[in-house]
This record gives C-alpha cells, structure tokens and sequence, in this order.
C-alpha cells in the first residue's frame, strides 16, 4: 500500500512534516520587521528601534530553536551546501526539483544569508544608538522635549572621541548598505518560492501559513 | 481522513499558543536583557540591578522550559502521525468507514487505530499523552459501540472482513456496511 500513490493521498512521507509553530511564527515577524524597518518607519526613530529589538529577540529564538527544536527546524537537517544550492537550481530550471523535508539546499543558504544580513543590521543598529535600548532613547527624547539638554551634552562628549565617531560612521554605511542588501534578497526569496512552488505545483507559502504542506 | 482529526487541530492550536508566548517571553527577555546590562554597568552589584537580573534569568530559564515542552509536543504528535500513517492505506480505508457507521468520535477513532496495530492501552496513553484510564474509558466505549467483547473480537471483526472478501476497497466495503446491522442485532440481544 506504500507502493501505490492514490489521487488525494500522500505521495511521501517525509514531506506531510510540516512547519512548527515557532519556524512561522519567526519567518513572518522578521518579515515584517523588515518591512517594517526597511520601508516604513523613519531611520533612527523611537519605533525603528523598538522593532529592531524585536527582531533581535525574535533572531535568537530562531537560533535556538535551530539547535533545539524539531528536526527540520534544526541546522543540522540544512546545513549550507553550496554545491547542492547549485544543483538544485538547475535542477529547478529544468522544471523537475526535488522534494526537501526542510528547506531546499538554495533556500538553506538564503535563510543563512538573510540572518546574516539581519545580524549585521542588528549590530550596527546597536553600534549607532550606542546599545540604548528604545525605551531610554525615548525617555530622552523626552528630556530634550522637556527643555533637559543634558543628556545631550554627555552623548556630544562621547561622540568628541574621534575613534567612536569613525566606527559609528561606518556603522551607519554598514546598516544601509545591509538594508539594501537584504530587501533585494527578501525578493529573490519570495521569486525563489514562486518558481518553486510552480515547479512543484503546490503552494509553499501555505506551508509557512497554516503549517500544513499539502 | 485526508483531513485531520479534531484532537490534532486543538493540539496544533495550543502549540501555536505556545508558540507565540515562546515568541513573546523573547521579545520581553531582550528588553530586560538591555536593561540590566545597563544598570549593571552604571552600577554594579546594586541591589536593584541585581534583582532585575534575578528576574531575567527566570524569565529566560522560564523561556528554555516552554520551547522544551512545545518540542516535547511537537514530538509526540509526529509519532502519533506516524503510527496513524502507516495504519492508513486500504484496510484503513474500511476501518474508517465502519467507524463512521459505529459513530465514533474522532479521539476514539485514532485511539481504536492504535487499539488495532496492536497497541494496549498504556502505549496508546503514551502516545497520545493522555492518561491511561482515559484511554481505557475510550476502548471500552469503543468496543461497546461496535458491539464486541473486547480487543480480540474488535480486531477479528476487521481480519474477517479481508480474508473472504479480499482486498479491493470495493468488494470489501459494501460488506462492512451490511455487516453493521447485524452486529447491531447481536447487541440488541446482549
């Protein structure tokens, strides 16, 4: 009865596993993190960097559950394959891919990449607001509001160190470069799904959605 | 059955439950994360930084513990599924209809699935992470249902069906339908 693929049965086993809970939780927060910062709140607000928070607690549980969580959620079930992601998209061109029970080896080495990306955006953001977390940037922003110039006075001194000034100022190139960078990959990832999903003639995103695969 | 049963849609919607308090707690941990590195560095070993650190670490033990029991579940159900899976093909196919006509619920449907792999009620209790009168409650609800004595007659009334009917869904189906009235007679008589 295994041999034999019915109409509306599963064709196998392994790829009926779906996402867990926390995978799609992550993906779809740090998607609209990026969006978020990426295009609609102003750089450097109050808001920018409480989502940028966000993002970075939402990165290290998606971290750790990449050690700790079920097996197609963990590194070890997608380690990077360059080779593999190679193979695998020409094996996409030609229409006929396999099926994967975590990701694909070229969607692997995209999630590495977007992490990585989203790492570097994290340090930089951290290195240009000096670590403070939103909630002090905004009680000095309300000093400043206030008439309370102090805070200021302490971080015009601080920036006086011309080393601090240099690093945070390549922070800065860092954190729009990587910006860039990584809207461009978050829409070769959602092309990458597109294809995909046509090659295997069923739909991904549902996948990530409901957590069911088929 | 290409669907699935009740009791796995609400454990899926407490796992996503879980999930997203997981999410939460991690949000709420870096918060406290920042905020105690701070005082810790404005003023180290002040009773006040020190308490806020207190407070994170249970946060984040509190963390590591919830995604523990949601993999736990995760687990649990992936072995369920499993168990189920391979019970499936065509004397599933018979099994499920028959169970539509004894009107079993869905938990007593997955639990007489497991009852037939052979499974006794403790293994079943564990798989199902349910506690074992539970499940005993079930198989007894079940076999009531069906109008058998117990575990051997509920699994031979499904054996006899394939070994003269053969294994074609279609010669075998119709003669699990007919059978259930006359199982209902012999309840009646009971």
């Amino acid at each position: 009865m295994s041999d034999h693929v019915e109409p509306g049965g599963r064709a196998a086993p392994e790829i009926t596993q779906p996402w867990d809970p926390v995978v799609r939780l992550t993906h779809w927060s740090i998607a609209a993190a990026v969006i978020a910062n990426g295009l609609l709140t102003k750089p450097g607000g109050t808001i920018h960097v409480w989502i940028g928070w966000a993002a970075m607690a939402v990165l290290a549980l998606r971290l750790v559950w990449g050690l700790i969580g079920p097996v197609e959620a963990r590194f070890a079930s997608f380690l990077p394959a360059p080779r593999a992601a190679v193979s695998h998209l020409a094996d996409l061109l030609c229409g006929r891919p396999r099926e994967h029970s975590s990701h694909n080896p070229a969607g692997a080495i995209m999630a590495y990449a977007l992490w990585a990306c989203l790492a570097v955006m994290i340090g930089t953001g951290l290195v240009m607001t000096g670590g403070k977390s939103p909630i002090t940037i905004a009680e000095e922003k309300a000093a400043v509001a206030a008439g309370d110039w102090s805070v200021l006075v302490t971080e015009n001194a601080g920036d006086r160190h011309g080393d601090e000034e240099g690093l945070g100022d390549v922070a800065e190139d860092v954190h729009e470069v990587t910006a860039n960078l990584m809207l461009l990959l978050a829409l070769l990832h959602v092309a990458g799904v597109a294809v995909e999903s046509r090659a295997l003639g069923r739909n991904l995103v549902r996948g990530m959605v409901t957590g069911r695969r088929r | 059955m290409n669907g699935e049963s009740l009791t796995q849609a609400k454990l899926k919607r407490r796992q996503l439950g879980l999930a997203v308090v997981i999410v939460l707690q991690c949000v709420a941990a870096v918060f406290f994360v920042g905020d105690v590195l701070v005082d810790l560095i404005q003023a180290p070993l002040a009773e006040h930084a020190l308490l806020e650190l207190l407070v994170t670490l249970a946060l984040i033990v509190g963390i590591g513990l919830n995604a523990c029991q949601l993999r736990r579940m995760l687990e649990r159900m992936q072995v369920q599924d499993r168990a189920l899976g391979t019970a499936r093909g065509d004397l599933a196919r018979i099994v499920e209809s028959q169970f539509e006509i004894w009107c079993l619920t869905p938990a007593e449907r997955d639990v007489g699935f497991l009852a037939l792999k052979g499974l006794d009620a403790a293994e079943i209790a564990a798989i199902r992470g349910a506690a074992k009168g539970t499940v005993r409650a079930q198989l007894t609800r079940i076999y009531a249902k069906a109008g058998v004595s117990g575990r051997a007659q509920f699994a031979a009334w499904f054996v006899e069906d394939l070994l003269d009917g053969g294994l074609g869904p279609a010669g075998s189906n119709p003669r699990g339908l007919t059978k259930a009235p006359i199982q209902t007679e012999r309840l009646d008589q009971n």
